[in-house]
């Protein structure tokens, strides 16, 4: 890594703990809080992806205080991969391709972090998943399912969004900055 | 948000690696134990170790705050909708197995909860960042876990501006979920393109004074570390491979 | 006096850019003297500093042709905007400052003196113990000032540095630039601000679209931007020339 690629993965981590609260503020049903992750990955490589979605992960923790969720760091490791394969096979080149490459991302994303809570915290996890997951197991559906199906189905609504952000943002780059990042240039 | 609070406790004037220690032995502890008992015991030493540093007040309330709502949906979950035999406990007739289970899960995260915010609070982030340096660990890290907590009150306060002024331009953001997430993307643009057009002043400077990602620099003042809180840490240590090994003779779960 | 920096028909082209920001520059900078380089929005001021310290194309990408003799053990860089420009890891004015000797890996005493000495020449000792999330931007750019000084450069370059600052603070930043000229540091800086620039500059450079069109001393060059009023007042399109052979040759045209 250049010491650029460092700032820009502090701009990735940032971004990730502030686009949170707007999409709070506007009462969306969705955490985004792995835009910055994506966007590094996708400009500046997957190793500097991971290292903005773990440092987001143990930052996130330590501001809320809550660090039940640092299992879930596994999860933005695989964001990372996927955005910057995305990002190399051009999927942020339109709104369209992006929202379906998030889509994808959503469901493994969704995988890889329903068998955490289940396991590890019994499917009581951050507020709005675990609510869905209590109306699926109250409307009869088993645990493991109830899980799965509410992990899954968050995750690919808030991958959509953030993969169809992360391509407005690319396409709004001036092309003097641009120019600089040779997987967008192209 | 939490943060670090002054006081002169055995924890405020340890070595910044052992509260973070004891909070990541409880962590693992947590986590290596899985009877509501032994989890119980970790909570309270969770409390303790609060108690210890000063700041047992400063911390339970946000521990609580966080818990609650999980602890409520742990009971709903596997409390009422759990498998028989049931129990039957105040008003309400609970599965047993599913009370055992919701109550190991709402103690770890409990004890999670405790300790981590006792080291939160017990902790000051430049002592830390000294004591990293101390130790050797690359610019680049310790860059990433400090100065990002730097830059966040900043973009929080330039997320506030693009909203008053996309505001003043006639951006609504109440509505149908489907005019909400169409404000997004002009509060998130501006906020996020500003930003990268300042990583290159960022980069300069930095480069201008020295800084390498894997460099080491002089430490200006290292916290004294003692021989006792080195045993303890090792002690840690040893204590959590032994609860691990333990909980693997037992044969997981 | 001996050269920090030398360019024989240098230009400088950032990456995807159709057209050099440079062109074909020759000059030399010399310790001991305050250069202003002045130019139109667009002339290249910026890039020039960029390229004569040595952080273009290592930093920005790009390409440079031409020849480039880099004198200078140490470049300094100062920026409008202090906030970009802080480590964002330091609790203390005298960290920050620091943090330049302090990332070169020299002995701790070392690096204590050079941040004392730094303060002191830029006026801010007196904020020493202040955290720097919590000064104002005038202050603020003080210790920038102070910490850009504190790896003792050889070469300082300043782009537009008193942008953010009130008048007072402005006339005390220009009033530093000889100063520290005199102690055998080459000082560069761009900025609009011309008349607080020439009474600080022994020496003014002038660009125009990437290129030199006026080196000389400072009262005898900055002179012959009455030429820009005389085009702009015979109805010259922007860029406006600035000598007078430029004059000229747009009037004849």
């Amino acid at each position: 890594m250049t010491l650029r690629d460092l700032v820009l993965v502090r701009l990735g981590v940032a971004v990730n703990l502030v686009i949170g609260q707007i999409a709070a503020a506007l009462l969306l049903p969705v955490f985004l809080d792995a835009v910055g992750t994506i966007l590094v990955a996708a400009l500046v490589g997957p190793r500097a992806g991971i290292v903005a979605g773990l440092v987001s992960q143990v930052l996130m923790a330590a501001l809320s205080g809550n660090f039940s969720w640092l299992p879930f760091g596994i999860v933005q490791v695989v964001i990372a991969l996927y955005a910057a394969l995305a990002a190399r096979l051009g999927a942020f080149a339109r709104a369209r391709t992006a929202i379906a490459a998030g889509l994808g991302l959503g469901l493994v994303a969704g995988s890889v972090a329903a068998p955490i809570a289940y396991f590890l915290f019994g499917g009581a996890t951050a507020g709005g998943v675990t609510v869905v997951t209590t109306t699926l197991r109250v409307l009869g559906a088993p645990l493991p399912v109830a899980v799965a199906a509410a992990s899954i189905g968050t995750d690919v609504l808030d991958k959509s969004i953030a993969f169809a952000l992360v391509a407005a943002i690319l396409r709004s780059l001036p092309d003097q900055m641009k120019a600089r990042f040779p997987v967008v240039s192209r | 948000m939490t943060g670090s609070s002054s006081g002169g406790s055995p924890l405020h004037r340890a070595h910044p690696y052992t509260p973070l220690a004891l909070a990541g032995a409880l962590f693992l502890l947590a986590f290596a134990v899985s009877t509501p008992r032994a989890v119980g015991l970790v909570v309270v030493a969770g409390v303790v170790l609060a108690a210890v540093g000063g700041v047992l007040r400063h911390v339970l309330r946000p521990a609580l705050v966080l818990a609650l709502p999980t602890w409520g949906l742990l009971l709903v979950l596997h409390g009422l909708l759990g498998a028989d035999p049931r129990v039957v406990v105040g008003p309400l007739t609970l599965s047993e197995p599913g009370l055992a289970r919701a109550l190991v899960l709402g103690g770890r995260i409990a004890a999670i909860l405790v300790a981590f915010l006792t080291a939160l609070a017990t902790v000051s982030p430049p002592r830390l960042v000294e004591a990293m340096a101390a130790r050797g660990a690359p610019f680049g890290l310790i860059f990433l876990l400090v100065s990002t907590l730097t830059l966040v009150p900043r973009m929080r306060a330039r997320a506030a501006q693009v909203l008053a002024a996309q505001q003043c331009r006639g951006l609504r953001i109440g509505g149908s979920p489907l005019a909400r997430l169409r404000a997004l993307s002009p509060l998130v643009l501006p906020l996020v393109l500003g930003a990268l057009a300042e990583v290159d002043e960022q980069v300069l400077a930095l480069d201008a004074r020295g800084a390498v990602i894997g460099g080491r620099r002089t430490v200006l003042h290292p916290p004294p570390d003692s021989a006792l809180e080195r045993v303890l840490r090792w002690g840690l240590l040893l204590g959590i491979l032994a609860a691990y090994g333990a909980k693997l003779a037992r044969g997981g779960a | 006096m001996k050269a920090v920096v030398r360019l024989r028909d240098v230009t400088f082209t950032y990456p995807g850019a159709a057209r050099p920001a440079l062109a074909g520059l020759t000059v030399e900078l010399l310790r001991g003297e305050v250069a202003v380089v002045a130019g139109p929005a667009g002339a290249g001021t910026s890039t020039f500093l960029l390229v004569a310290a040595g952080f273009a194309p290592r930093l920005t990408g790009g390409k440079l042709t031409g020849e480039r003799e880099l004198l200078a053990a140490r470049a300094g860089i100062v920026f409008a905007t202090p906030w970009t420009q802080l480590s964002g890891l330091c609790a203390s004015v005298r960290d920050e400052v620091a943090f330049g000797p302090a990332s070169l890996g020299l002995p701790r005493e070392t690096v204590l003196t050079a941040a004392e000495r730094a303060m002191r020449r830029a006026g801010a000792e007196h904020l020493a113990e202040r955290d720097p999330a919590a000064l104002s931007g005038g202050e603020l750019q003080r210790v920038v000032v102070a910490a850009a000084l504190a790896p003792a450069p050889d070469l300082l370059v300043l782009d537009d540095p008193a942008a953010e600052l009130d008048p007072a603070g402005a006339d005390e930043l220009y009033a530093l630039l000889p100063v520290l000229a005199a102690t055998g540091v080459a000082v560069l800086v761009a900025t609009p601000d011309l008349e607080r620039a020439a009474r600080a500059a022994t020496r003014a450079l002038v660009l125009d679209a990437g290129r030199i069109v006026a080196d000389g001393e400072t009262a005898t060059t900055l002179d012959g931007t009455d030429v820009a009023e005389i085009a702009r007042a015979a109805g010259c399109p922007v860029p406006l020339p600035l000598d007078v052979p430029g004059l000229v040759g747009r009037l004849a045209r």
